[in-house]
């Protein structure tokens, strides 16, 4: 199999088995969790086996014509970020769906749940692998979507609803500005495939130099931070964490909120190398790290302090993309990649732990909890490396890629020159230090401590194995890129920095690199954090009285200003627009068609009665007409339903009659057969419906609606003997073909019964598919009545 | 061009229907739903005479010389349909597609009228009234 048809089956398997689940689900029971864990180790595999090429520093392409008239096609790129990416999704997605098994309780709605990560991780990986812009949009919001789904997983708490409704705004809305960014590139360039901007310098040069450039930039870069939870889009991923604590892992620390930062990444090459690419990506990096970090202390749940360092450490990974200057593009891409993977390791343990504590201690308030080390020694043990590795200590392999960061910040401050030499390394060790608060404070206020006892279960203890070893094998990930950093440096970092620069990069990453700088700045950091640590609490309750003193200086506020506005606009609007009364939306319809009519006749300048009028009429047809008036006049006034219907039947034959005036012989004879049947229906209903209620019409109902019944009939009348004043030019009417052809083609003489069974076949298919369609709904109607009887 | 009084017939089955429609008894506004139908359908086959009065069936071996039968006889009510575009074709067969479209639709108003019936008859079973007034009423 060539490698292009294994990613495309690798986007394919985790969609085509999620549509299974429910199938399989009634075989496995509550087992289905292995089925999906199968699945997706099935998708690592798949990817796992291109990753050779891809280390080879070779790209792979492929395409499938999807509607080549449009010149659409489904084409995937794969390259070293791609697979990055993709690897995490499904890696990561193996283990959280393991961890599942334990953590869902099997009187969950588990097919659901598992459908939904499955669909989830294909969408990811779809994107990743997109080599179209729009194709990518497409997955884009699909991942969204299946994230509105999972975070509002238990859709009887409303602090899920309301936190699947802020993600979804969010995200997809910025999907949407992204869109239009993606529209402009194609404007720009030509082009919505990727890999065709990326090998083409002449195109890139041209992107630098155009008009548009920095609102092209713009928008992509907004689609990226909602999706990443930057600058103030930040305010959904908190709230993201009423989600089960697996999918807080999979989607909001290690994978979608990471899409974000595959698109900067993916942009790179295109948008870096200029001034503005540094103060977007860098600056909302910047601004967004230190802010979350220090907003993290008021948090008091375990997993809204992870979800803010998650932001933080995403906007380290942000800041890193963003160092670029003229002459080399990519000062922190290296870095950015490994930090990205680094985090993805250490975060995901942290939350699988978080989980693990909510599970056997019931409770994830941080005040409460305490002392746990001796109840869970093996959790604290995890939780430990997990908390270390992300403070940035060594041995682990948060302290490596903490390194890069400040040397890249290092470098980027050099580079830029005064004010910026000190201003940058400041900022970033200003990032550290809080990301090391917080992280001591995950460990010290869980584990350390005196054991508290209000509030816990008294017998805790370390989860099931189910559980357990997902989270120790992420810990041990995080030791071992700690100590032999070669490891995902050579298989992954080294790959996914080639693709983003587009050129061949060796990196030498070691634990011990001699007294520098960067390790200067590692003891400040260490220093200070500790001495913030010793504040914590007291920076904490400040931040809550400095809230409650100033309510509006808050990105949420504003956000939960807007969303209530639209809806008490839109159900003022509504109740106005939908009043539920039939009178009102006739009133509306009728009052449209006569603007319709009207005003065309006034702006043409027509006479509203043309001066030619045929007034030629046969005996029998004036009778004719004479009659239908008559019945439909006995319709409208005979009170008692019985004679009503038979006037409307009477008015029905006379219609048929009328048809063959028409030269309708066709439209006659069925119009006999269909009166006939619905004046047996209307018979057989009214037999049911004792006529209790007689309508009394008070005189002023009567005058209205005798104008509105007036005005609809001048209006149609008007309309009639306008449009067939012989204003239309000529024309060859389409009727004329099957004219010429129904003897020929299809060997009929009747041109209309043709037309019927033949030209027009599949029009009459649906027409019976709506009298089945009717016919249903009639039987099911009469049976639902229940035991009522 | 259609006769005045054709176009009269229909528009004041249209005023009928409109009335019907506006009234609070569900059976009535069925009525006038059905009323509506016919008033639409007469009106799109009267615009299929638009260039040329005979029958769409073509002459062939059985009956020569374009008569089909003597009530669809072609001279029946000449005079009183003339064509829109006089002569501007060589086809002088009244429009077959609007007819076939018609057709369906008076099929298709068959399974409507017979759903909403049954649909009435159910919501007096349920809630004992077909005033739509008091169904809102009951429905809150």
């Amino acid at each position: 199999m060539d490698s292009s048809a294994t990613v495309m089956l690798a986007i394919f398997v985790p969609f085509i088995f999620a549509l299974l689940v429910p199938f399989v689900s009634k075989i496995l029971k509550q087992h289905i969790g292995w089925y999906a864990v199968a699945v997706a180790t099935a998708t690592v595999l798949l990817i796992l086996k291109i990753l050779p090429t891809i280390i080879h520093g070779e790209t792979i392409y492929g395409e499938i014509m999807w509607l080549p008239t449009a010149g659409l096609k489904f084409n995937i790129y794969a390259d070293g970020l791609s697979i990055l990416i993709g690897l995490l999704a499904s890696g990561i997605g193996v283990i959280i769906m393991t961890y599942s098994i334990g953590y869902m309780s099997t009187k969950e709605d588990l097919p659901r749940y598992y459908q939904y990560l499955l669909l989830f991780m294909g969408s990811m990986i779809g994107m990743v692998f997109s080599a179209n812009t729009i194709q990518l949009f497409i997955f884009w919001e699909l991942t969204s979507i299946t994230s509105f789904i999972l975070i509002g997983y238990w859709n009887d708490k409303p602090e899920s609803i309301y936190g699947a409704t802020k993600a979804l705004v969010l995200t997809a809305v910025g999907g949407l500005v992204m869109l239009a960014g993606f529209l402009l590139l194609q404007v720009i360039t030509g082009t919505f495939d990727i890999p065709t901007i990326l090998q083409d310098d002449s195109m890139i040069k041209a992107i630098h130099g155009h008009e548009l450039f920095f609102i092209t930039l713009l928008l992509i870069f907004i689609g990226a931070a909602a999706k990443s939870a930057q600058g103030p889009f930040y305010i959904w991923l908190p709230n993201a964490m009423e989600a089960p604590t697996p999918v807080s892992a999979f989607l909001h620390s290690a994978t979608m909120v990471k899409a974000g930062i595959y698109l900067v990444a993916r942009m790179h090459p295109i948008f870096a190398g200029t001034d503005a690419w540094f103060i977007l990506v860098s600056g909302t990096g910047m601004i967004t790290m230190v802010a979350a970090g220090f907003l993290a202390f008021r948090q008091t749940d375990i997993k809204a302090i992870l979800a803010y360092s998650t932001i933080s450490q995403l906007a380290y990974v942000m800041t890193m993309y963003g160092y670029t200057t003229y002459h080399e593009p990519g000062i922190g891409v290296a870095a950015a990649t490994f930090h990205l993977v680094n985090h993805a390791t250490f975060k995901a343990c942290l939350f699988l732990v978080a989980g693990i504590v909510a599970h056997e201690a019931a409770t994830r308030d941080i005040r409460k909890l305490g002392g746990l080390r001796k109840d869970m020694p093996l959790t604290f043990i995890i939780a430990c490396i997990g908390a270390l590795a992300m403070a940035g200590l060594p041995p682990f392999n948060g302290f490596l890629s903490k390194e890069m960061f400040y040397e890249s910040s290092l470098e980027m401050g050099e580079a830029l020159g005064s004010p910026f030499t000190l201003l940058i390394p400041a900022i970033a060790i200003m990032g550290g230090v809080l990301t090391f608060a917080y992280s001591i404070k995950l460990i010290d206020g869980i584990f350390l401590g005196k054991r508290q006892t209000k509030g816990l279960p008294e017998h805790i203890h370390d989860p099931p194995a189910v559980m357990l070893i997902p989270a120790a094998f992420l810990a041990a990930l995080v030791v071992l890129f700690g100590l032999v950093p070669s490891i995902p440096i050579h298989n992954i970092v080294e790959p996914t920095t080639a693709g983003i620069l587009l050129e061949e990069v060796e990196l030498h990453i070691k634990m011990w690199h001699g007294f520098t700088t960067p390790l200067m700045m590692t003891v400040i950091t260490f220093i200070i954090g500790f001495g913030i640590y010793t504040k914590y609490d007291a920076i904490a309750a400040w931040q809550d009285r400095f809230n409650l003193k100033y309510p509006k200086i808050s990105v949420n506020y504003y956000y939960d200003q807007m969303v209530n506005n639209a809806k008490t606009n839109a159900r003022k609007i509504s109740s106005i627009t939908q009043p539920g009364t039939i009178k009102t939306y006739v009133s509306a319809l009728i009052f449209t068609m006569i603007m319709l009519v009207g005003i065309p006749i006034i702006l043409l300048g027509a006479d509203i009665i043309p001066q030619s009028l045929n007034f030629d009429i046969a005996i029998y047809e004036v009778l004719i007409m004479l009659f239908m008036v008559i019945a439909g006049i006995a319709a409208a006034l005979l009170p008692a339903y019985l004679p009503a219907i038979i006037a409307l039947s009477a008015l029905g034959y006379l219609v048929s009659l009328l048809f063959i005036y028409l030269k309708a012989p066709d439209l006659a004879l069925t119009q006999i057969l269909v009166e006939t049947l619905s004046t047996i229906i209307f018979l057989l209903v009214i037999v049911k419906i004792p006529q209790k209620f007689k309508e009394h019409i008070p005189t002023t109902t009567l005058v209205r609606d005798l104008i509105i019944a007036g005005a609809v009939a001048s209006t149609v009348f008007i309309l009639i003997v306008n449009a067939t004043q012989g204003i239309i030019p000529p024309f060859e009417s389409l009727s004329h073909y099957f004219i010429e052809n129904s003897l020929t083609l299809a060997g009929g003489k009747n041109v209309v019964n043709v037309i019927i069974v033949d030209f027009r076949g599949y029009d009459t298919l649906g027409e019976i598919s709506v009298l089945c369609l009717a016919a249903f709904g009639v039987y099911n109607l009469i049976h639902s009545r229940g035991d009522k009887t | 061009m259609n006769s005045t009084f054709l176009s009269l017939t229909i528009a004041l089955l249209f005023g009928i229907g409109t009335f019907l429609i506006l009234r609070r008894d569900i059976v009535k506004v069925i009525i006038g739903l059905g009323i509506l139908s016919h008033a639409v359908n007469v009106l799109i086959v009267s615009t299929g005479i638009f260039d040329g009065t005979r029958v769409p069936i073509l002459p062939g071996s059985h009956n020569d010389a374009g008569t089909t039968g003597s009530v669809f006889n072609d001279n029946l009510a000449e005079g009183i349909l003339s064509p829109v575009v006089q002569a501007g074709t060589h086809m002088d067969y009244v429009d077959p597609l609007v007819q076939a479209l018609v057709l369906t639709a008076i099929v298709i108003s068959l399974a409507t009228t017979a759903f909403i019936l049954i649909l009435a008859y159910r919501i007096h079973e349920e809630y004992g009234t077909t005033d739509i007034r008091e169904l809102r009423r009951l429905w809150g």
